[in-house]
């Protein structure tokens, strides 16, 4: 992924956790773009274990449902693409609760 | 609670347009739209906090956006930005016509009650199962468009576009504006295919010369650039290896099969309308042409057969946001006539500009649909391919399901497939695959597509946590 640079000024970044690594997003931009800034199209694995990506980005397939809490709260799955990001906003790819 | 006079189901250019009647006309009206702003995926907005002085500056836009900024300023309208509509319940005898079931895209539920509703849905690239479109960096073109124009990214670097659908040859434009690299935009069908089809509508597209005009000027920004476009050149499969997604898409080319590399691919074989909502009340709708899909029916002032029930824009079938403009205007003047706050006489002489211009646009649309028509360019998935994404069902498994429904009795739906091999159950609410499913019941059954039941629809149309149900019941 490539942000934009000319013609276009953003707010200054701020901090997401993703998968428990720290990528650094613009407020405005939606979960899924933070995915993205974090150097992966992977979103999930299906049931056969493929890296699976978002898709159609108008929130009508769900392929870019992840995993996000911010800061303490309890887990909840929504799509990506239609959540903006907001400071201590944890993202996770993989079902938190079945982590080892 | 407060009871609307007018909810309207998308902030797009169809449901701008409809407020701009419904508000004009005195009536209590909120929007309610599943992105934090207005202005529907064809005028899609940065958000609030980014600066972007060049958005969408293009000829093509100008209407909309004027529309978008007198609207958006109207004090008086009720934005629900950021929440779902996931189910519409009539209710003709009470004081609300209408209840519907609200989510927030960031969670939690809540309700709204309106008089009467619209929707305006808009509508939803048709997603198209060929061999290897499920890795991740293969994408609809609409999600490649919005990231540009919204977000501001490029979700990929270098890009193949592949279809059958015009569009393909602004957003190739719109990537090269944006510093991206276009490898390839490949056009299933030849070049003969699309100038006998434009041919044959010119007389009635000439009309309307504006569209025809930006087409011509987005071919010369793609040569200048220095973009292949290929004609008669379909993809047959994406591929890649390991985590990194795609990594090449292969053509049919001239000379046998040609890899094309990219790290994004974005597929554009039309659109198909937004209509589970409509559906889901039981109002009329019918196969569309070409692409597929459900389009809500309704009568000349944009009313639905279920009272009270006003669908405009691509929900009634896709054919450009002029044309959701002109269709909403309509469908904001019949609300006010039948609220009460507009004469028939009064609303009946307000509408005869949008109905003139979207008779006028017809000409374009026809040339549009003929010269994209998607149906005789649909890759061919192989049985392993996924048909249903969201439940991971291969081709295969949904031929093998219509051939066992077949061999009970020839008269069964995408329902029936659904039960026998889960196609459709999954998040998605089988928006992805019914089109596909139905294809190929039609197919199975030597029938026309109208003529298979597609998928019911059911609450709720877009997914949500169990948990915001019971608490809300809690």
């Amino acid at each position: 992924m490539k942000r934009i640079e000319q013609g276009v000024t953003r707010p200054a970044q701020i901090a997401v956790e993703i998968d428990g690594a720290r990528v650094m997003v613009h407020p405005g931009e939606t979960v899924a773009v933070a995915v993205l800034a974090s150097a992966s199209q992977r979103f999930r694995d299906d049931r056969s274990g493929a890296a699976r990506g978002m898709f159609c980005n108008m929130g009508t397939c769900s392929e870019c449902t992840v995993w996000a809490a911010v800061g303490t709260s309890p887990w909840r799955r929504l799509r990506g693409c239609l959540v903006p990001v907001e400071p201590s906003l944890r993202i996770s790819t993989r079902d938190p609760e079945s982590r080892p | 609670m407060t009871v609307f006079d007018i909810a309207i189901v998308g902030g797009g250019p169809a449901g701008l347009a409809a407020a701009e009647r419904t508000l004009a006309a005195g009536l209590s009206t909120c929007v309610i739209d599943e992105q934090q702003r207005p202005g529907g995926q064809i005028l899609r907005q940065p958000p609030a906090g980014f600066s972007v002085p060049g958005w969408l500056s293009g000829a093509p836009y100008r209407k909309g956006r004027a529309l978008l900024d007198k609207v958006s300023d109207d004090a008086k309208l009720n934005w629900l930005g950021g929440h779902s509509v996931l189910g519409i319940t009539p209710d003709p005898a009470g004081e609300a016509g209408f209840t519907l079931a609200l989510s927030g895209t960031m969670g939690g539920v809540s309700e709204v009650q309106a008089k009467r509703v619209l929707v305006a849905g808009g509508c939803y690239d048709m997603p198209v199962a060929l061999p290897g479109w499920t890795l991740p960096g293969v994408m609809s073109a609409g999600a490649v468009q919005t990231m540009v124009k919204a977000q501001q990214v490029l979700p990929g670097q270098r890009v193949v576009l592949f279809g059958t659908h015009p569009l393909m040859i602004v957003l190739a434009q719109q990537i090269i504006e944006a510093g991206g690299q276009v490898e390839a935009v490949c056009f299933a069908q030849s070049f003969a295919q699309m100038a006998k089809a434009a041919l044959a509508h010119l007389p009635r597209a000439i009309t309307m010369p504006a569209p025809l005009i930006a087409a011509a000027g987005g071919m010369a920004v793609l040569r200048r650039a220095g973009v292949q476009v290929r004609y008669g050149a379909p993809v047959l499969r994406s591929e890649g290896e390991g985590l990194g997604g795609v990594e090449q898409v292969v053509i049919a080319g001239p000379k046998g099969e040609e890899a094309i590399a990219c790290d994004l691919a974005a597929m554009c074989y039309g659109f198909l309308p937004q209509a589970d909502l409509v559906r889901q009340v039981g109002a009329g709708v019918r196969w569309s042409n070409p692409a597929g899909g459900w389009e809500a029916v309704h009568d000349d002032a944009m009313r639905s057969t279920v009272p009270g029930l006003y669908v405009a824009g691509e929900t009634t079938g896709v054919a450009g946001s002029d044309a959701a403009m002109a269709e909403g205007a309509i469908a904001g003047l019949a609300i006010a006539q039948d609220a009460g706050v507009l004469t028939a006489r009064d609303a009946s002489a307000a509408m005869r500009g949008p109905r003139s211009a979207r008779k006028a646009m017809q000409g374009f649309i026809d040339l549009l649909r003929a010269v994209g028509d998607p149906r005789p360019w649909l890759p061919a998935a192989s049985a392993e391919t996924l048909l249903c994404r969201c439940e991971d069902i291969p081709a295969g498994a949904v031929d093998k399901a219509i051939a066992d429904a077949l061999a009970v009795g020839p008269s069964f739906g995408a329902s029936a497939i659904k039960l026998r091999c889960r196609a459709g159950m999954g998040l998605c609410q089988g928006r992805s695959c019914e089109h596909a499913v139905i294809r190929r019941i039609a197919a199975a059954r030597s029938c026309a597509e109208e003529e298979v039941d597609g998928f019911r629809p059911r609450f709720p149309a877009r997914s949500l946590a169990i948990a915001d149900l019971l608490d809300d019941a809690g």
